[in-house]
């Protein structure tokens, strides 16, 4: 419950902003963010709809393969 | 992070520690990944991967499940909850509805939600009625649900709120004669909200090593690495191999948010009891949207079992890690994924469920073992 994904923010509005990982989109709040500068095109990592902290692209990408892996288990 | 998986496993290896060491995690994510990856057997034998309360479904108060449930079905309501939190069984009397699962069978209007911001819109969507969101968690959770609640929800949105703090456990374990592990491996996400700073006291205080790791193979092994030399060495600190995502002093928005609409109080964990400053409870501000504020209490003190597990079911030592899921005499026999009996099966989170997904199979119950012997 408490493992968050890594995602690429596409578009922001607010505190609202739209994200996309691996092909699946998500509206994500930066709430939880405010005061942090976020642009589009960061990593960030999301929590049950929230990011939770920004990520480098580097680190975003090694744990998508780790995802990948506990998907492929979960299937 | 420049070290491959094997290489922190060789490395692991040639420290050459060969006393029996029990390395505790606090976390359903790590222990996901040591299960699936075959840590557990890819590393010496003396060493002991144990997990330990990583799973906020399965220390959900047993009370705080069977309220959901009787609000759902007594009161004019929606009652949203995580999916996960569906299949909770409770003590109830054979004919009523045992889990939130069956009291939307039974009529109940209940909906599962991955997220708070799904919660808003449903409360939006139906105006005429009150939404009451069923929030349990840890403290990376509990964060969103406080900012939720900061930014504004609307008049007909409440909480039953059952947010823990994780380590509260670690230090009532510490505190008891028998804590049942020689270091930890704390927590990658709650640490990422809270602070790697929350653990310093399993160090200065405690003298057991410490290192928050993340979730994948290599900075798991680089956490076990750390804390085996520490012992090793016998120099003992609070080391972060997750400083990717980790940073001094968290999220310091989010703790700001969450110290504004909760405060700390005593808490109950199932099966285990009240242990000292580990739950959340929302502020008196936020009394208008505070469930246990706006509805009667449905606490039956005359119900069987009340606050326990399951009858048989021995979930509450395996998250203390006082025992691994395969010792529990319903592992695998009557409590399976299929069928779960107790919460640490039913959780994508509870050791029990990780362990069998990961194709654990032999019940290593004790009363077996003589029986057989």
């Amino acid at each position: 419950m408490c493992l968050a994904v890594p995602m690429q923010i596409e578009s922001i509005d607010g505190f609202q902003c739209r994200c996309v990982a691996r092909g699946i989109e998500r509206e994500v709040s930066l709430f939880l963010l405010q005061g942090e500068e976020i642009a589009l095109g960061d990593h960030v990592l999301v929590h049950v709809g929230y990011a939770i902290q920004k990520v480098s692209a580097e680190e975003a990408a090694d744990s998508w393969e780790l995802f990948d892996e506990v998907l492929e288990a979960n299937a | 992070m420049s070290r491959s998986a094997e290489q922190w496993l060789q490395a692991l290896r040639d420290l050459g520690v060969d006393r029996r060491v029990r390395i505790m995690n606090v976390c359903g994510g790590h222990e996901r990944s040591i299960s699936l990856a075959g840590l557990r057997t890819a590393i010496p034998k003396n060493i002991e991967l144990v997990p330990g309360p990583g799973c906020p479904v399965c220390i959900c108060p047993e009370e705080d499940v069977f309220e959901a449930i009787q609000l759902a079905l007594n009161e004019d309501i929606i009652l949203v909850a995580f999916g996960d939190m569906l299949r909770v069984p409770v003590n109830a009397p054979k004919r009523e509805p045992r889990s939130l699962e069956q009291a939307k069978a039974a009529g109940g209007d209940i909906r599962p939600v991955a997220s708070p911001s799904e919660v808003v819109r449903i409360a939006k969507e139906n105006p005429d009625k009150q939404v009451v969101f069923f929030a349990a968690g840890f403290e990376t959770t509990t964060a969103p649900v406080a900012a939720m609640l900061a930014e504004g929800v609307p008049d007909n949105l409440l909480v039953l709120l059952s947010g823990r703090l994780t380590w509260p456990a670690v230090s009532m374990l510490l505190e008891s004669e028998t804590p049942g592990f020689d270091a930890l491996i704390a927590p990658g996400h709650v640490s990422t909200v809270m602070g790697p700073e929350e653990w310093e006291f399993v160090v200065d205080k405690h003298n057991i090593p410490a290192a928050v790791a993340g979730f994948r193979p290599d900075t798991l092994l680089a956490a076990m690495y750390s804390v085996l030399r520490q012992l090793k060495d016998d120099r003992r600190f609070l080391d972060n191999c997750y400083p990717e995502v980790v940073r001094p002093g968290g999220n310091a928005e989010a703790r700001r948010q969450l110290n504004e609409v909760m405060k700390v109080s005593d808490a109950t964990w199932r099966g285990v009891g009240v242990i000292p400053k580990s739950g959340f409870v929302l502020r008196d501000k936020f009394a208008q949207h505070d469930s246990r504020e706006q509805f009667p209490s449905y606490a039956d003190e005359s119900r069987k079992r009340v606050g326990e597990m399951p009858p048989g079911c021995d979930c509450a030592r395996v998250v203390l890690g006082k025992i691994y899921p395969n010792q529990c005499r319903l592992y695998g026999a009557a409590c399976t994924p299929r069928k779960p009996i107790g919460p640490c099966m039913v959780s994508d989170e509870g050791a029990c469920r990780i362990w069998w997904a990961s194709g654990y199979r032999d019940n290593e119950w004790e009363g077996r073992k003589q029986s057989v012997g």
